[in-house]
């Protein structure tokens, strides 16, 4: 069946998810949406399927307008969708989860064998032997997702959608999965999917629809395009690396050289990388995001050891230096939200010796010093008292940056330190950045935004798979060619 | 504290409420049940000393839950902590009177609840080693240290600790000299009730003036956000549970030294549980803890004078404390769930 998109328009608070997006999905054709991160593309998917409801346009399935905002609704009338977060329980078995899809009412007597038995035939079609009696939470995740397929596949709904489906799989479970993607779309189905693999895309589907920033690029058969296009139409032109007069560092700064560093999983995350940082200079380290750029960050900041480092800065053992620090996740790394704004500007506060008199803190200095720095960064809130939970994204991250920023640190470590504000409020972000490095200190900063790597950094490295290359080299990498 | 104010007045109207159905039930008439308590809780001196008395304990171990909280410490083993710092205490007199230490009470007293509030400490200390080395749940740890620690006591009484073999399980009676001083000897109040009031404002400087304290509470807030800022999260909430076992233990020393002055099985009455209320109706504020534990401590005194004069009995002021608690608990979760509405919206 033929699903259209017309015109949709979709906003979270002050940030516009969707701008009056258009596109056409045909029975017969894998069609995949590309875009970057908060691209727009999950919001979308939301928004056909029904998980989401627009604020303004209309979703038309073979011509009649569905209920737009209810899953529901859309699911009976045969669009299906497939998270990249699975839908299963964990406890139950193949057969039980299977059933539950199914489940016709609270009330009625059910036999669960009856309602898996459809799911389990189309896997069989598809070559796939499931035992029913195996608890979900022991089968690979490759597996899991093949159960998660079969739900939406077993009521041979003729719209299917894939939420980033090869995120989680291995090489030759994206290869096992892009045959049954192809199947389904010999059968006729109208198939979707949404990837940021320009590889895959190109192997896979038959066209591609394109977003950025919540606007519709463009949309073209896959044999007119080629992996050059879809990059520039991802991340825009190229910004003119020359746009900022470039600093004098005559300083050496400080060389890493040889460093790895674990993950959370204990997975080798930054793989012997060496670079400088210097003062005055704001160096950027861009990719797709789960390259390693926050274990770097987080080994800068001092929150994470290195596992080795061939040679380093020489510090006394011990010493800490004073690092400001940005996290990336504001919300989880950066603040506590339940506190007020003045106590989480005092994480960093109660540092300064200024602040404190033995094991007391100087509340008056501490207060004052919050106040003066609401003032100087025009921090929106009602006073100092107030819970940093009730403050607009962009004032949040501005107690962060504040705090950071106020005490000339001779280091400062920010990742995405613009993500998800608005114009003005990244702007601000970006300048204090740029005022921190001027008066000297040596500015990290990660982004996956190259609009802003190009623009803010002075020297620019990328990181993929753990490794760091020169900007110069590393072209190819633009557009994500791994994650 | 005024939204925290008008918690605690909520709940005394809920109480009361619940306390009318209840003798209601009993057939106690409810005007003459309601007077009995009121007579009990605050109707001449010794009412009011009984009030102060119960609510010295209750001060206290609320003090620790609070300070274990505030620090995402879930400690739910006041108990254990305050028999365990009673033990303590009391395992020394016997070196005391060998000594010759007895004969300085002013260095024997403030020793004895010294080591109560190390014993308190200690027995904490176990279920935050669990925490931190094993990731074994708090809660469970010390709910379970509970009754380890009423085992403990069973075993000291009528073993190592007890005063005469053959007798009675008690440990040696303390000397009237090291006794908690007393301004009236007719009446059970005594210093500690003092010492408790000066503990929550210490309680209230730590969490609020020191850095120490602030590092804990943002520790019980947000263990990522301690992380980012290099503050050693796990060390802070072990310290928490420190402090918070010491208040638990202080506690059981000053009612062994001040009231029972020795120990048998029953040595806690339930002092430790109650002390989660006391704590959950502050909203975690030390000077609100005050408040709410006079509260019970008064609702205690008065069900005591209910008891004896009423056909009821003394079982009666255990379902009084159940009730407070039961009540206290379902107010919690009802407001709550009112407050967290408007935040939703907000968002």
């Amino acid at each position: 069946m033929k699903l259209v998109a017309r015109k949709i328009s979709k906003s979270y608070g002050s940030l516009q998810a969707l701008q009056d997006v258009s596109a056409d999905f045909l029975p017969g054709e894998i069609h995949a949406i590309l875009g970057e991160n908060g691209a727009g593309k999950s919001t979308l998917m939301a928004v056909l399927s029904g998980f989401a409801s627009p604020d303004s346009g209309e979703v038309l399935l073979e011509g009649s307008p569905i209920p737009l905002g209810r899953a529901h609704e859309c699911r009976r009338l045969g669009i299906e969708m497939i998270h990249q977060h699975f839908t299963l329980v964990p406890e139950f078995t193949v057969e039980e989860n299977l059933a539950l899809a199914r489940l016709p009412s609270l009330a009625s007597k059910v036999n669960i064998t009856d309602l898996a038995r459809p799911a389990l035939e189309v896997g069989k079609t598809l070559g796939w032997q499931l035992d029913p009696a195996a608890r979900v939470g022991d089968l690979a995740v490759g597996v899991q997702q093949r159960l998660e397929i079969l739900k939406a596949l077993s009521a041979n709904a003729p719209v299917v959608i894939f939420d980033e489906p090869t995120a989680v799989l291995a090489p030759d479970e994206v290869e096992e999965l892009f045959r049954v993607l192809r199947r389904l779309r010999d059968e006729g189905r109208t198939v979707i999917l949404i990837a940021h693999k320009l590889k895959e895309i190109m192997s896979v589907a038959d066209r591609a629809t394109v977003l950025r920033l919540g606007r519709h690029i463009g949309s073209a058969p896959i044999s007119d395009l080629d992996e050059r296009i879809l990059t520039q139409w991802m991340v825009g032109e190229l910004p003119n690396p020359s746009a900022r007069p470039k600093q004098v560092c005559t300083e050496e700064g400080e060389r890493f050289e040889g460093l790895t560093i674990l993950g959370d999983r204990g997975q080798v995350s930054v793989r012997s990388v060496s670079f400088s940082l210097r003062r005055g200079e704001i160096v950027g380290f861009g990719g797709v995001d789960g390259n390693g750029q926050v274990e770097l960050a987080e080994f800068l900041a001092g929150v994470r050891p290195a596992i080795s480092l061939l040679s380093g800065p020489v510090r006394a053992p011990g010493e800490v230096r004073p690092v400001a620090y940005i996290p990336q996740d504001r919300q989880v790394d950066g603040l506590a939200l339940e506190m007020t704004v003045q106590e989480n500007m005092a994480v960093v506060g109660t540092r300064l010796p200024s602040m404190t008199r033995g094991p007391f803190l100087l509340a008056r200095r501490l207060r004052a010093w919050a106040t003066d720095l609401i003032d100087r960064f025009d921090i929106r809130v009602s006073g100092p008292d107030e819970k940093v939970r009730a403050l607009s994204g962009g004032n949040q991250q501005k107690v962060v940056v504040s705090r950071a920023l106020s005490e000339q640190p001779s280091l400062v470590v920010a990742v995405n330190p613009t993500r998800g504000l608005d114009l003005k409020a990244a702007q601000f972000v970006r300048d204090q950045l740029r005022s921190a490095s001027d008066q000297g200190a040596a500015v990290a900063l990660f982004t996956t935004d190259l609009d802003e790597l190009f623009k803010v950094a002075d020297r620019r490295f990328f990181m993929s798979g753990g490794d760091l290359k020169a900007a110069d080299r590393a072209e190819g990498m633009l557009g994500g060619s791994s994650a | 504290m005024i939204s925290a104010l008008k918690r605690v007045f909520g709940t005394i109207a809920a109480l009361i409420l619940l306390l009318g159905v209840t003798l209601f039930v009993f057939g106690i008439p409810v005007i003459e049940g309601f007077s009995l308590i009121a007579e009990g809780a605050g109707a001449d001196k010794f009412a009011w000393s009984r009030t102060l008395v119960k609510a010295t304990p209750l001060l206290l171990t609320g003090l620790g839950m609070v300070v274990a909280w505030r620090g995402g410490m879930y400690n739910i083993g006041g108990e254990g902590q305050f028999i365990v710092g009673g033990l303590f205490s009391a395992a020394l007199v016997p070196l005391l009177l060998k000594s010759g230490g007895a004969q300085v009470p002013a260095i024997a007293i403030p020793l004895l609840l010294l080591l109560s509030a190390v014993g308190g400490a200690a027995w904490a200390w176990l279920a935050a080693w669990l925490y931190v080395r094993r990731g074994v749940d708090v809660v469970i740890s010390t709910i379970l240290l509970n009754f380890v620690a009423i085992q403990l006591l069973a075993y000291c009484v009528t073993g190592p600790l007890r005063a005469r073999a053959g007798d009675v399980p008690l440990t040696l009676l303390l000397p009237e000299a090291l006794t908690l001083w007393r301004p009236d000897r007719q009446m059970d109040l005594h210093a500690g009730v003092l010492l408790a009031l000066l503990v929550a404002v210490a309680v209230a400087v730590y969490l609020f003036r020191t850095k120490a304290g602030f590092y804990v509470r943002l520790a019980g807030e947000s263990v990522r956000v301690a992380r980012a800022n290099r503050i050693d999260a796990a060390a802070m909430r072990i310290q928490a549970m420190l402090v918070s076992g010491a208040l638990c233990g202080l506690a059981g020393g000053i009612e062994y030294i001040a009231m029972a002055r020795q120990l048998g099985t029953g040595f806690s009455q339930n002092w430790g549980f109650l002390g989660i209320p006391v704590a959950l109706l502050s909203g975690l504020d030390p000077m609100v803890a005050v408040i709410s534990a006079l509260l019970f401590g008064a609702l205690f005194a008065g069900s005591e004078n209910l008891a004896r004069f009423t056909s009821a009995g003394p079982t009666l002021i255990y379902i009084v404390q159940a009730l407070a608690v039961l009540g206290v608990v379902a107010l919690r979760s009802f407001l709550s769930r009112r407050g967290k509405k408007p935040s939703v919206q907000a968002k």
